[in-house]
């Protein structure tokens, strides 16, 4: 067996098992907590193909991710205009089969707006229709979470 | 219990294969290096009963392990001309993985198909660079023949040193296969070397199986010249009979045979004792050439004899050079 990767998240879960009660004034109402999966395309017997979600013990360039992050409102209050913002990292790609409504960033996110709204500036001045491998950002925005509501946040990326 | 999870964008499906092929295939040729942490850090801001917070998620770190591949083409712009003796075929080794990768070589003449098979004298690499086979410059591999390591997108060029046997004959033509296999391993895509990656990684065998080969091919060609000599004699009163004031016509006829062709074809001969060159009497194929030592192919005088430099010349062609001299 191959040890995880994901070094993160056990640092989040045990910082919230220490936070004591009594601290709910000063607690965040708010908690994220990510993981990312490898989306693995098998082919079945029948010839139909079929994704499946692996761990990430081999990941290598090609292969493509699916970024998670699940959101909680731990408050008791409910939580007004949220916005989820996720950075993607250099080293990997959009995939273009997110989508096309989510809102990104092409520009580190300075504009935000759907992909095909967006364009990018060449260096020669001109302009071109912004791409997938142009995004830099994504951003969710949720008007309103109840106390206790929870959801789920999803993209997918390749690895460069 | 609490309230159902709110899923806002579902994982997008797969549309077709042809897509995440379009996709991942040039995210290879500038892979991510071997070793490479990914991190992913969401953030959120957000309207709480006590004003506005910020919040930062988890940061969730993988690793990009190392894949191994290789690509092998030929380099030769086609079948390579050879004679019996040496005979050098080229290739490229390219590192289409991500991480540094030495590669086993192999090559193979026992073809299908093959007219003969050719010795392997050995596998070199171009270690000056130039792309041409230098004897005693280009290090030659000792056996098992490995290159050195290759970085991700390193071009090796390689060299297959063979030996034509002497059986054989025009036009025979032989394939060699070259073999490159990652050292770390082959085997089916997405076979896993545990640990044997870049920085502690695992190694994983590539699209192409971490192995390529590639077809170089030579072609025999055996071309050869044969001379043929004659002469023919003008005596002065019309007649065949050698007598001083005779003159002397003589023929060189000139045929290459073969399916290639030789270089530097120069035909000499020198004017016989006792006899005298007719000025302005050479010609090459019927058309004069001048005695002068120009810009035509020919030149000629008593002391130095004939000359005409004929160059290039392809199998299958015929050449005539006449002169005249007369007896003393």
């Amino acid at each position: 067996m191959k040890t995880g990767r994901i070094f993160g998240i056990f640092a989040v879960a045990a910082a919230l098992v220490s936070s004591p009660v009594s601290a709910q004034a000063e607690q965040q109402a708010m908690v994220i907590s990510g993981d990312v999966k490898v989306v693995k395309t098998v082919t079945a017997d029948d010839g139909t193909e079929q994704t499946e979600l692996a761990d990430t013990s081999v990941v290598v360039p090609g292969d493509k991710l699916l970024f998670r992050n699940n959101y909680r409102n731990q408050s008791t209050e409910p939580v007004e205009n949220f916005k989820l913002t996720n950075p993607l990292s250099s080293a990997v790609v959009f995939a273009e089969d997110n989508d096309p409504a989510l809102e990104v960033s092409v520009d580190g996110g300075s504009t935000w707006a759907a992909l095909a709204e967006l364009t990018v500036t060449n260096e020669d001045g001109t302009t071109r229709a912004a791409q997938a491998g142009d995004v830099t950002h994504l951003r969710w925005t949720l008007k309103m979470i109840q106390p206790g509501e929870t959801g789920q946040v999803t993209f997918n990326a390749f690895v460069r | 219990m609490p309230p159902m999870a709110k899923v806002l964008i579902t994982s997008a499906r797969v549309i077709s294969g042809s897509i995440l092929l379009a996709i991942a295939a040039p995210a290879l040729a500038e892979g991510v290096p071997a070793g490479t942490l990914i991190e992913n850090t969401a953030s959120a801001t957000y309207d709480a009963g006590g004003g506005e917070e910020t919040i930062d998620s988890n940061t969730v770190v993988l690793r990009v392990d190392e894949l191994l591949d290789v690509a092998v083409a030929s380099l030769d712009p086609g079948p390579i001309p050879a004679t019996t003796g040496d005979a050098v075929l080229t290739f490229s080794v390219t590192n289409t993985g991500n991480g540094p990768e030495a590669y086993f070589l192999t090559a193979n003449p026992a073809q299908a198909g093959n007219d003969f098979d050719p010795t392997v004298d050995g596998i070199a690499v171009d270690t000056n660079g130039n792309g041409v086979y230098d004897p005693g410059v280009d290090e030659i591999l000792v056996g098992p023949e490995t290159t050195a390591i290759l970085d991700p997108d390193q071009i090796l060029t390689v060299f297959v040193l063979l030996s034509v046997p002497a059986a054989a004959v025009d036009l025979d033509q032989a394939d060699v296969d070259l073999l490159a296999e990652a050292v770390t391993g082959t085997g089916t895509p997405g076979t896993t070397f545990a640990g044997q990656g870049e920085n502690g990684g695992d190694a994983v065998v590539g699209p192409n199986g971490a192995d390529d080969n590639a077809i170089g091919t030579i072609i025999v060609g055996i071309t050869t010249v044969d001379l043929v000599k004659s002469a023919s004699v003008l005596d002065p009163f019309g007649g065949t009979t050698v007598v001083p004031g005779s003159v002397i016509t003589y023929t060189i006829a000139a045929t290459v045979t073969g399916s290639g062709s030789v270089n530097g074809l120069l035909i000499t001969d020198p004017i016989p004792a006792d006899t005298t060159y007719v000025a302005s009497s050479l010609a090459l194929d019927g058309s004069a050439l001048t005695d002068a030592a120009d810009a035509d192919a020919g030149e000629a005088s008593d002391a130095a004899g004939i000359s005409v430099d004929i160059g290039t010349a392809a199998g299958g062609t015929d050449y005539s050079v006449t002169f005249d001299v007369s007896v003393d």
